[in-house]
């Protein structure tokens, strides 16, 4: 046990004591290990342990949150203290007895980081390396890094909530860059799951990975400048989910939605996207990248329809955020570590299938851009506008793929993009990301099928 | 706290040859209000050690937040291991240390962490009645206040030990604006460690008359247009690029600044500096992570590129001297800034029949690639028709190239600008770039 029952019980009590209705107490003892290569050779290993003790007391809507990393008894009773001093009142609320210890049951690793020797984790590197670097003579560089990470968590609450989780990940990344004559490109795969090193070592093959890293790094080397204008733009599947997650999928969360700072806003219920759209945020995934037994404020994840046929059905709701909304938690509560108080997030959120082809897509696209990776992006979540890079793309004329082109953006408003997608295919792919807001850093997949915006503003190098 | 003496011996004994600790310590507060109320008060107390040590002349490097004695063996036993799996070429080096560390003064103010919560509490809750008292069409705010306090040890195998403290405070403001046809945001920061420079009319004035001023905004049409762009704006897009400067990157072949030494790089007008020393920057140090000490320096100087930023395994390489700027495990800019020149903001928009004075650009870590120097940002801001802002602009994206855009820098402004990126800049027009609209 990371802490001792007993200690925990005296944490909630001390943080009830004077008026707070709500006590939690989130425990997290950490090992992580990053190694990066460049060019096959090993340069860095950077081993990290964690631990730390956030606890979090609420009062209405009113919250107060605190960390350390001692273990020591009387410091984290002097927090818990100190914490309580926020309310001015007499205790109010009584601590419900702490349940049996749930304990997180599936998304099981079966190999873990600790029992995998450094040698045998260079030893993947070294593989990928090699793939990547042998697939061109334009191909300059090549990095990769590789990252475990294994956090096991405690959670307790005033209402007798007591679970304890074990999430492990692991994720190996390749980065090519391929030069000539002064030009530089990059290509980047990274796969990664929720789950143990039997993923890197036995599921998948990292040449694969290694080899598209280089592809995206030659095909793009060879590319023309992006045309800007506004075109019909065809978003492939996997990475191109990152435009739902950032333009749709935060403004869903009920940190924007609870305070009435979201577009999507009183639109329960309503027509918020073009009937061949339906999207979904689902934590329990066997073990995917965004998974876990429990949220972290201890409540077992969920999967959530959050459009159907183009209407909203849900948004992603933390237990305090509900207060506000007056609405039930979906489990969606996620944190970074102890050091990040926990709020509304996204798990692993896509678009679902639809009922076209990726063939007939392309078919159909008179002129437009074929995006078919995408970088990262962001955007506003007050008004919606948004950003996304795209890292290969490919003009489409007359119903077939063209000529390779780089530098584009995407422009756009998440508000209104969901109503011009007007064809969505059947090859739904799921892709690793890190997803980064108000609680932190966290692991969320995005996902979707090949799908079609019938206009969207293309930024590029080339003038109009 | 762990025992620093005893991980020292431990190590030695099991044949690394050097080691050094760094330890942290941070204290952090922070004040979210909501309408009014406290929604969110945070405070935490939290400690760092992180250790690196010399086996076989590879670093192995250990990072942990568990200070027991009883951890001893496994992070020697830790370093060991990553030390013999670790083949680069770079040299492991732990620093002796230099002769003279500058004073800089003004790091830690007592007085700040001194002053009464209240004061704090009272200071968010004014930020964000006022931002609602500024405007009817002002819908949602969010303001802040935090600070936070960290002490830093150093001390290495070699008889180095150098300590720094420092505190630092900031204020945020984030609204949203409405007029019931368009929506849109304005934010900013302010950092300090002095209490008093707290000017909230001034601060929430500008944010509200920026968002309020954007009401509207809409897509010019596509074309090259010359632009202005804000200090922040600036600094958002230096920001993205700051990595080129790493000599790190350039050994490795990873930016276009290799091979550029002493090479014009930019306009004639462009002087970039890195300042360890600067005032009112909490960021401000004496030392690096490496325990060199930290200088003052001109990375561009009348559009040539004079020095790279180096730690001592870069500069080894090079056969020149650490510039002091190994941080974070990387290399990076203490506190960059871009010097000023002689323009108002005036001046440069009467240099414009037509043009964009651009105040926001955004998705910097994605639409900006620092290998190739390409970038495609989407920007906003307002239309310049001859010296008047005549129309707010919003779903623009602005594209190019770094080198070339510095080098088609044609006026600089004469007003500085901290922003929270780290960099300090002013107001710069470039002649002409591409802007993609409707």
């Amino acid at each position: 046990m990371l802490l001792e029952k007993k200690l925990i019980e005296q944490l909630l009590d001390a943080g009830l004591s004077r008026g707070a209705d709500f006590a939690e107490v989130f425990v997290e003892d950490t090992a992580s290990t990053v190694l990066q290569s460049l060019s096959g050779r090993l340069e860095k290993v950077n081993s990290t342990k964690s631990f730390g003790v956030g606890i979090r007391l609420a009062k209405e809507l009113n919250i107060v949150y605190g960390y350390t990393n001692s273990k020591n008894p009387e410091d984290l009773l002097k927090l818990a203290n100190d914490l309580s001093k926020s309310f001015n009142g007499d205790k109010s609320t009584e601590r419900a007895p702490l349940n049996e210890l749930e304990v997180g049951k599936r998304h099981k690793a079966k190999i873990l980081p600790s029992d995998v020797s450094l040698e045998d984790k260079v030893a993947i590197m070294k593989k990928a390396y090699k793939a990547a670097d042998e697939y061109d003579e334009a191909i300059k560089q090549v990095m990769v890094y590789l990252l475990d990470n294994e956090q096991n968590v405690l959670i307790a609450n005033s209402e007798g909530r007591f679970v304890s989780d074990k999430r492990v990940r692991v994720r190996c990344g390749i980065n090519a860059v391929a030069a000539k004559e002064g030009v530089m490109q990059t290509g980047h795969e990274g796969p990664g799951a929720g789950k143990g090193y039997e993923y890197l070592l036995e599921e998948i093959d990292i040449d694969d990975y290694a080899k598209e890293a280089a592809r995206t790094a030659i095909t793009m080397l060879n590319a023309e400048e992006c045309p800007s204008g506004v075109m019909s733009v065809v978003m492939h599947n996997g990475f191109g989910g990152v435009i739902f997650h950032e333009a749709c999928g935060h403004p869903l969360e009920a940190t924007a939605i609870s305070k009435n700072a979201s577009v999507f806003n009183g639109k329960m219920g309503k027509k918020i996207a073009s009937d061949v759209v339906t999207a979904i945020d689902d934590g329990t995934i066997e073990n995917a990248w965004g998974s876990a037994n429990f949220d972290d404020e201890g409540y077992p994840q969920q999967r959530r329809v959050l459009i159907k046929d183009g209407i909203l059905k849900s948004y992603m709701i933390d237990k305090l955020n509900g207060r506000r909304m007056k609405a039930e938690a979906t489990g969606s509560s996620r944190r970074q570590n102890y050091k990040f108080a926990p709020t509304s997030r996204m798990s692993n959120t896509y678009i679902d299938n639809g009922k076209s082809t990726f063939e007939e897509i392309i078919a159909d696209t008179k002129y437009g851009l074929f995006a078919k990776k995408l970088g990262g992006g962001s955007v506003n979540p007050g008004n919606g506008d948004f950003n996304f890079a795209v890292s290969e793309g490919y003009i489409i004329r007359d119903g077939k793929i063209a000529e390779p082109v780089r530098g584009a953006s995407l422009v756009g408003n998440g508000g209104n993009i969901l109503t011009k997608i007007d064809m969505v295919a059947n090859n739904l792919l799921r892709a690793r990301g890190m997803c980064g807001s108000v609680s932190g850093s966290i692991p969320a997949d995005v996902g979707q099928p090949t799908l079609r915006v019938t206009d969207i503003t293309v930024g590029g190098k080339r003038g109009a | 706290m762990m025992n620093i003496d005893k991980l020292f011996k431990v190590a030695k004994e099991k044949g690394v040859s050097d080691i050094q600790v760094y330890q942290s310590n941070s204290n952090n507060l922070s004040i979210n209000i909501y309408k009014g109320d406290v929604e969110k008060y945070e405070i935490a107390e939290s400690s760092s050690l992180v250790i690196k040590g010399i086996y076989n002349n590879k670093m192995g490097t250990y990072r942990t937040e568990v200070f027991e004695d009883s951890l001893i063996d496994e992070i020697v036993d830790t370093i060991i291991a990553s030390a013999k799996v670790i083949d680069s070429l770079d040299d492991a080096i732990i620093y002796a240390g230099d002769d003279k560390y500058e004073e800089v003064e003004g790091l830690y103010s007592q007085e700040l962490t001194d002053l009464d919560v209240a004061k704090k509490i009272e200071l968010a809750k004014k930020l964000d009645k006022q931002f609602y008292d500024a405007d009817s069409r002002v819908k949602h705010v969010e303001a802040s206040y935090s600070e936070r306090t960290n002490s830093v040890l150093l001390k290495n195998s070699k008889g180095l030990e150098l300590k720094n403290k420092a505190n630092a405070s900031y204020i945020v403001g984030e609204v949203i604006v409405n007029d019931g046809e368009d929506q849109r945001t304005g934010f900013d920061v302010q950092i300090t460690n002095d209490f008093s420079d707290y000017d909230v009319d001034k601060f929430v004035n500008e944010i509200v008359e920026d968002a309020l001023a954007s009401l509207g905004a809409k897509p010019v049409p596509s074309k090259n247009y010359p632009i202005v762009f804000s200090s922040l704006a600036f600094a958002t897009l230096f920001s993205a690029f700051q990595g080129i400067f790493s000599a790190q990157a350039v050994q490795k072949g990873l930016s276009l600044l290799k091979g550029k030494l002493e090479t014009e790089i930019g306009s004639s007008l462009v002087n970039v500096v890195d300042d360890p020393f600067m005032k009112k920057s909490s960021s401000s140090r004496s030392f690096d992570d490496e325990g060199v000490a930290t200088k003052h320096k001109y990375l561009i100087k009348d559009g040539v590129l004079k020095t790279f930023l180096h730690d001592l395994v870069t500069a080894k390489k090079d056969g020149v001297e650490s510039t002091g700027n190994s941080f974070g495990g990387g290399i990076s800019a203490v506190n960059l800034k871009v010097e000023a020149g002689d323009a108002t903001l005036e001046e440069m928009f009467n240099s414009m029949e037509s043009g964009l004075y651009i105040t926001n650009v955004q998705g910097a870590h994605a639409g900006a690639n620092a290998v190739s120097g390409d970038f495609s940002l989407q920007a906003a801001g307002y239309l310049i028709e001859n010296g008047k802002k005549v129309q707010p602009v919003a779903l623009i994206t602005v594209a190019g190239n770094f080198i070339e855009m510095l080098k088609n820098v044609e006026t600089v402004g004469n007003k500085l600008k901290m922003t929270y990126f780290g960099i300090t800049c002013p107001a710069i027009k470039i002649k002409s770039m591409p802007v993609s609209g409707k």
